[in-house]
């Protein structure tokens, strides 16, 4: 019987998951991106050296190659053994230290591996009682820094206009200075500015050195602070308190404004406590409801149930409306009524159904008292905070699902720093880490107020903006290179420690203070000690060195979690707010937000933050503009013409470029606002609150390595200490000129068909297996060929795929259920390991910690924003993020995308060198060694997961965020003029002194791929094959062969913080994965054709509360998916007395219009 | 035209035929022979900075392989010893030998002494030795008879084909693994084949012939 291939349905008219706005409007250009993987000249040789020149050199090179032939013999290589063995290393073996990266607030417990005594790879420390294992990007990509080649290298002082490197016995003795000088006026002339930190031996230190020099200043400073929390904690209850978030208790969470899954602190930690409550197993299990209001488009915001758009100013009056709704509704005194009062009409989209929401939102929050959580983020004033605690007491969810902990007091602020620096009062000014010149508010001009302290000295990872109104600079030792201590937001004890001597000689903070303090105990170690043996005495009552040596096996200190204080409201809560106007067309108000990728800036110069396509907006190498759409017509970018965006009206990036090279354009724009501006290219943002500006903090620095370099504009230069997170009153003007964007939006479009499927709890009851109702799977037999498999113990009639599968051939009788050949699949098919991997869409936030866990195991390079934007970015796991419903208020999906790992799969038959092919485990392998570069394979793959290197990333200069113009023939082309192009006449940069930094960082498991050479996921090849090796090892003469469940796991699955990437064995019935591809939810991305992926996902689950006014009876994807008459993923589509004669040849999308179903 | 083109030029194509044929074998041959790891490799024994001798230490001295190599069965790497598991005993035999005077200052300077490495394979492979020795692959299988070399050379070509060889046949090298670091053991083939078999089987031996069994 002849076999008829499965064909694509149609793309629709009209698109179904849209992925930006172009591809709404349906523009050429996105047209384009779609149906080539590679835009425009990305193939082509764009640099300036000509084929003609290229054979030239060539083929004087192969001449010199005649001579000599030194290539016949290998190069003698030595083996270097140590002259005295160091005890308990063994050359090969990677060993773990548990350590801990400080942030902010607290600590990321993590568990680094070491290969012969450099750090490869940073992983979360599943031990730790409160992280558990979750990792956020920061912590993946801190590893990165290390071995930075820009970081500062050495400490040196200004002399004059020059500089002069100091020994580290120099920096001594300068920093003794500066303690004599304390000593003789009780510190009346020094003053200390700090970054916040949880560092108990930090907090002892300067305890110690204010009861020295009493009258020494200690001021923090934060740009994105997430002390205010503490703040309104402390206000609310009347003692200083800091609350601690268990999401894994709430049921019903409501967050205003709080970006808890993203930018907030802790974020790792919440999301793991929030995927806890989407896990379901079957349709009836509880599951928690998620609340937003906000006015930026958050990681938060796409995955909430109902969501609110508000302008972030308004927010303190919806956070007061719902405080009198629960007041109402609990009986509870209502302080917040005159609040709500001050807020008229506080939301422009929709009036009326504004309150309403406040008010279903405030019923559903009752009714799950004591279950129930309100959040209010660090954007926001200490009033909402203040609202937001009285509200959680009003719920009773205070010691439930909130709980509050003893907080540090405050200590003084870069305000008072500035007074007393302006009046002369500080002599010597000591900077430990931070940015202040780049990133304090704009008004204090704290570069000018600092240059009238006569000694400043500054501690710094980067030579930077700071730098340069320095006296001293001490250059400053990673965390992996320093020994310290935290909390992590619970209160639990964690050490950190090196696992490498300072490459550089840096120092750390607490060295610098105990100098600074004059101490008897100067050395780093020796201070976190004597801090330990401190907090041991309250705590355990073992062994102090024996309490040691396990706290650093252990990575924390157990039971050392602080115990929750218990708290009632401070009596007379005075709740006040001077309400600004809403904001308008005019006036528009400006949000400041911590990047997700730089955070607050001290990631710029991390080329695999820089390229983490940012969450929500996938805009990589730069910051924007956010707008909504409304307000983009409003000021004259209509959506309609957004194809007038494209670079053609432009001036510097060329009228000529021609009209069907797909870079897309957008305005330049300049942010006006209370006299100061600045000026960054325009993005639509869709889900924003409208009149709204957002704009990430970070990019645009002056001073910074070269990775940074160019990298976006600088929002703090708008940002003024009365305003920090909102302002108000702002202008948006065009200038005329058109920018590129790197975005990896559109790449690798899947063009709308069910790729994320979506139901809600209540279609879930309704229609158990409506994840696997859709499509053309909904509708086997009948549709094409089919033949029927046993598997394990039932029968399934499986479609015949186009190419033969590899495990199982097809019999003659197809119906009648031959399947497959035993003996065949014995050779092909291992029956040890089958490895597959689940994921659940009902717990991805999409934070993108995988993406950069992956870069990082996996030697994965960064390509810089010119090579994004030719489509080139070499991620191998990306996370696609997919919009449906009105471009104003869309619901949101992401889904992490990489290789499938296809048992059938389409790459392979097209590989003319049998380059990629399947191993007996089921994976997909790609030997590099054998590609030639065809990309036949990535053209032929479905889920366009497969990476080609057009360029020697690893090998050539590149000039990252960097993109001039250069003429090309008759047209312009936008590129740089790095290295990359140059080919073999660029700079190698492996013979390079700083490649011998760089190349410390590479995984030393995974090859190094070169320029030509296609490759993609490996499922982690490498660590599959060291968990079978050691097995094997440990089995020696025995048949125990089969890694047991939980030995390993990969990179992605290891950094995700919701835990919603499962991989194991499929033949071991214990394995989680095994299990949960048995789950009701289960699909494969395009199973229609006949693929099977060995990478499957489970349907995301929405939970709208149907009393909402925006409630919603299917997630706008299935809704839909239903309107373009593909049917009704709810309905059972009836397969045996079904009449399918018409299907046959048909594709679905036409049998689906015919309405077949 | 015969005054252009004299009469024995009528043969010339024929002999310029058969010799470039000849001259394409022979180069095929040649390219055959010597540019594979079979010549290339095999026979090198570079000159090294201290002369030790295997035959002595472990075929008259009896030394038990995983003595010097004592990671072999840990990790990827066999280690070449550092100069103080030397000393354990160089300490008091041949204390003042000048031939181990290197060794000395090594250990006492912690120097490494730079050995010239002989067994390599490319980067892009990732071979075990833990793996082999534990699941009873013997050293003798791709060091040859090393305990026997005065100087160390490489005896096996240690080529993909060579390590295919085994791994589509493993019963052919499979042994007890208490026989492993006993590279004199004689066994008639057949009865290899038969115990190697069983041992495969009792083992569930999978020798992997899998891309990403040593590439990745």
């Amino acid at each position: 019987m002849k076999t008829i291939p499965p064909q694509c349905p149609e793309p629709e008219v009209g698109p179904k998951y849209w992925r930006s706005l172009d591809q709404v409007a349906e523009t050429p250009e996105f047209r384009e991106w779609a149906e080539k993987e590679f835009p425009a000249g990305a193939s082509e040789m764009t640099d300036p050296v000509t084929r003609r020149n290229f054979v030239k050199l060539m083929s004087a090179s192969f001449l010199l190659a005649g001579f000599g032939l030194s290539g016949c013999r290998r190069p003698v290589e030595k083996i270097v053994p140590f002259g005295r063995q160091p005890e308990n290393y063994i050359h090969g073996k990677p060993v773990y230290y548990a350590t801990s990266m400080p942030t902010k607030g607290g600590a990321v417990p993590l568990l680094v591996r070491s290969h012969d005594g450099r750090p490869t790879k940073a992983e979360g420390n599943s031990g730790h009682p409160d992280s558990n294992g979750s990792t956020d990007v920061y912590a993946q990509a801190s590893l990165l820094n290390l071995y930075d080649p820009d970081r500062s290298m050495r400490s040196w002082k200004r002399e004059g206009s020059g500089a002069s490197a100091v020994t580290a016995g120099a920096v001594s003795d300068a920093l003794a200075g500066i303690s004599r000088e304390a000593a003789a006026n009780g510190g009346a002339g020094l003053a200390l500015l700090l970054e916040r930190s949880s560092s108990p031996s930090r907090a002892r230190l300067l305890a110690e050195l204010k009861k020295k020099f009493p009258s020494a200043g200690v001021h923090v400073y934060e740009p994105v602070d997430p002390y205010v929390h503490v703040e309104g904690a402390t206000s609310a209850f009347g003692k200083p308190v800091a609350p601690y978030f268990k999401l894994s208790e709430a049921k019903a969470i409501a967050s205003f404004d709080a970006d808890f899954l993203g930018a907030e602190e802790n974020s790792c930690v919440n999301i793991r406590g929030f995927a806890k409550g989407r896990k379901v197993d079957k349709s009836t299990d509880v599951m928690n409801r998620l609340y937003v209001v906000e006015g930026a488009m958050s990681v938060t915001g796409t995955n909430a149930d109902h969501r609110l758009r508000l302008a972030p100013s308004r927010i303190v009056g919806a956070l007061a409306r719902l405080g009198s709704e629960v007041a109402k509704l609990t009986g509870s005194s209502d302080v917040f009524s005159t609040l709500v009062s001050s807020f008229p009409g506080s939301n422009k989209v929709g009036e009326g159904t504004a309150d309403e929401w406040i008010a279903k939102c405030a019923a559903d929050l009752v009714a799950n008292k004591g279950q129930s959580l309100v959040l209010a983020g660090y954007q926001q004033p200490v009033v909402a905070h203040v609202i937001a605690s009285a509200i959680n007491v009003a719920l009773g969810n205070v010691g439930k699902t909130v709980v509050y902990l003893p907080a540090p007091a405050a200590e003084g602020s870069i305000g008072g720093l500035v007074t007393k620096l302006n009046a002369g009062g500080v002599s010597s000014l000591v900077i430990l880490g931070g940015n202040p010149a780049y990133n304090a508010p704009v008004d204090l001009d704290f570069a000018a107020a600092a240059k009238k302290a006569g000694n400043v000295v500054r501690l710094g990872y980067y030579e930077d903006e700071t730098t340069a109104i320095a006296t001293w600079h001490l250059n400053q030792a990673h965390f992996l290179e320093s020994w310290g201590d935290a909390r992590t937001s619970d209160g639990t004890l964690v050490p950190v420690q090196p696992l490498i001597e300072p490459l550089f000689n840096g120092l750390t903070e607490l060295e610098v203070i105990a100098r600074v303090g004059g101490f008897t105990s100067v050395r780093a170690y020796d201070v976190v000690r004597e801090t330990f043996s401190q907090q041991l005495g309250s705590i355990a009552q073992l062994d102090a060195d024996e309490a040691w040596k396990q706290f650093l096996h252990d990575g924390h200190l157990a039971k050392s979690a602080a115990s929750p204080v218990s708290v009632s409201l401070a009596s007379g809560l005075a709740l006040s707010h001077t309400a600004s106007a809403a904001p308008s067309k005019d006036k528009l108000e400006v949000v400041f937000a911590r990047d997700y990728s730089l955070d607050d800036g001290r990631y710029n110069n991390n080329g695999w933050l820089q390229e983490m396509p940012d969450p929500v907006s996938k805009v990589v190498w730069e910051n924007v503009i956010a707008v909504s759409a409304t307000t983009a017509k409003d000021l004259g970018l209509e959506i309609t013409k957004l194809t007038s965006q494209r670079i053609r009206n432009a001036d510097s990036l060329g009228k000529a470029l021609k009209s069907n090279e797909s870079l897309v354009g957008n305005d330049e724009v300049t942010i006006k606002v209370n006299g100061r501006e600045v000026t960054g290219p325009v993005w639509i943002q869709p889900g924003l609150a409208d009149n709204v500006v957002v704009v990430a903090l970070g990019y645009g620095r002056e001073m910074t390595g070269r990775v940074g370099r160019k990298s976006g504009f600088n929002a703090y230069k708008i940002r003024t200490s009365s305003a920090p997170y909102i302002a108000s009153g702002a202008s948006l003007t065009r200038t005329g000129t058109m920018l590129a964007l790197a975005t990896t939006q559109e790449h690798g479009s899947m063009e709308g068909r069910p790729i994320i499927r979506e139901a809600t709890l209540e279609n879930w009851k309704t229609k158990a297996d409506f994840a696997t109702n859709m499509d053309l799977e909904a509708h086997f037999p009948g549709v094409i060929d089919t033949y029927e498999v046993k598997t394990t113990g039932r029968v399934e009639h499986r479609p015949k795929g186009i190419y033969e599968h590899p495990y199982e051939t097809y019999g003659t009788n197809v119906n009648g259920g031959l399947g497959p050949r035993a003996d065949r699949r014995q050779i092909l098919k291992s029956e040890v390991h089958q490895w597959g991997m689940v994921i659940d869409l009902n717990s991805c936030v999409g934070c993108s910690a995988c993406v950069v866990a992956c870069q990082s195991e996996n030697n994965v390079p960064i390509v810089g924003k010119d090579q994004v934007l030719k489509g080139r970015e070499m991620h191998w796991l990306r996370i696609d993020r997919y919009y449906a419903g009105s471009v104003e208020d869309p619901q949101v999906a992401s889904q992490p995308m990489m290789c499938q790992h296809c048992e059938n799969a389409p790459c392979e038959s097209v590989c003319p060198v049998n380059a990629t092919v399947h191993d007996e485990e089921g994976l997909n392998v790609m030997a590099y060694n054998r590609c030639i570069g065809t990309r036949y394979c990535s053209n032929n793959c479905p889920y366009k997961v497969r990476r080609f290197n057009f360029f020697d990333y690893n090998k050539r200069e590149n000039d990252y965020a960097e993109v001039k113009t250069t003429k090309r023939g008759s047209t312009s082309w936008v590129t740089t003029d790095a290295s990359l192009y140059k080919g073999v006449t660029g700079v190698d940069k492996n013979s390079s002194a700083e490649w011998e930094i760089i190349k410390l960082g590479k995984n030393p498991n995974v090859s190094v791929r070169m320029r030509g050479v296609m490759e993609k996921c490996t499922f982690c090849v490498q660590r599959i094959e060291e968990a079978k090796i050691n097995q094997k090892v440990k089995a020696g003469p025995s048949s125990d062969v089969r890694v047991p469940e939980g030995t390993f796991t990969t990179a992605c699955a290891q950094a995700c913080p919701a835990e919603a990437i499962e991989f194991g064995n499929l033949l071991d019935p214990n394995s989680r994965v095994a299990k949960l591809r048995a789950s009701q939810r289960n699909y494969e991305v395009l199973g229609f054709l006949e693929n099977r992926p060995r990478v499957t996902y489970l349907a995301r689950i929405r939970n709208p509360n149907p009393k909402m006014p925006d409630a919603y009876e299917l997630a706008f994807t299935m809704k839909e998916y239903q309107e373009a008459g593909k049917g009704n993923p709810l309905e059972s589509h009836d397969h045996g007395g079904h009449d399918h004669a018409g299907h046959g040849s048909e594709t679905h999308g036409a049998a689906g219009k015919k309405g077949a179903h | 035209m015969s005054d252009i083109f004299p009469k024995w030029t009528n043969s010339l194509p024929l002999k310029v035929g058969i010799g470039a044929a000849l001259l394409g074998t022979f180069a095929l041959g040649a390219v055959g022979y010597y540019f594979t790891p079979k010549y290339t490799r095999v026979g090198y024994k570079p000159t090294q900075p201290v002369a030790f001798s295997h035959d002595i230490h472990a075929n008259q001295l009896q030394i038990d392989c995983r003595y010097c190599h004592n990671n072999v069965d840990k990790s990827w790497f066999s280690n070449v010893p550092a100069a103080n598991t030397c000393m354990n005993c160089h300490s008091i035999v041949l204390k003042e030998s000048p031939k181990l005077e290197l060794v000395r200052q090594s250990y006492t300077t912690s120097k490494p002494i730079e050995w010239v490495q002989i067994h390599k394979v490319p980067d892009y492979v990732y071979f075990n030795h833990s793996v082999h020795v534990s699941r009873g692959i013997s050293c003798v299988e791709c060091h040859g008879q090393i305990n026997h070399m005065d100087e160390v050379y490489h005896a096996k070509p240690l080529s993909m084909s060579f390590c295919l060889d085994c791994h589509r046949n493993p019963e052919q090298a499979l042994r007890d693994p208490k026989d492993v670091y006993n590279l004199d053991l004689k066994v008639d083939s057949e009865k290899q084949l038969k115990s190697g078999l069983k041992l495969a089987h009792d083992w569930k031996v999978n020798a992997s012939q899998n891309c990403s069994a040593c590439h990745r």
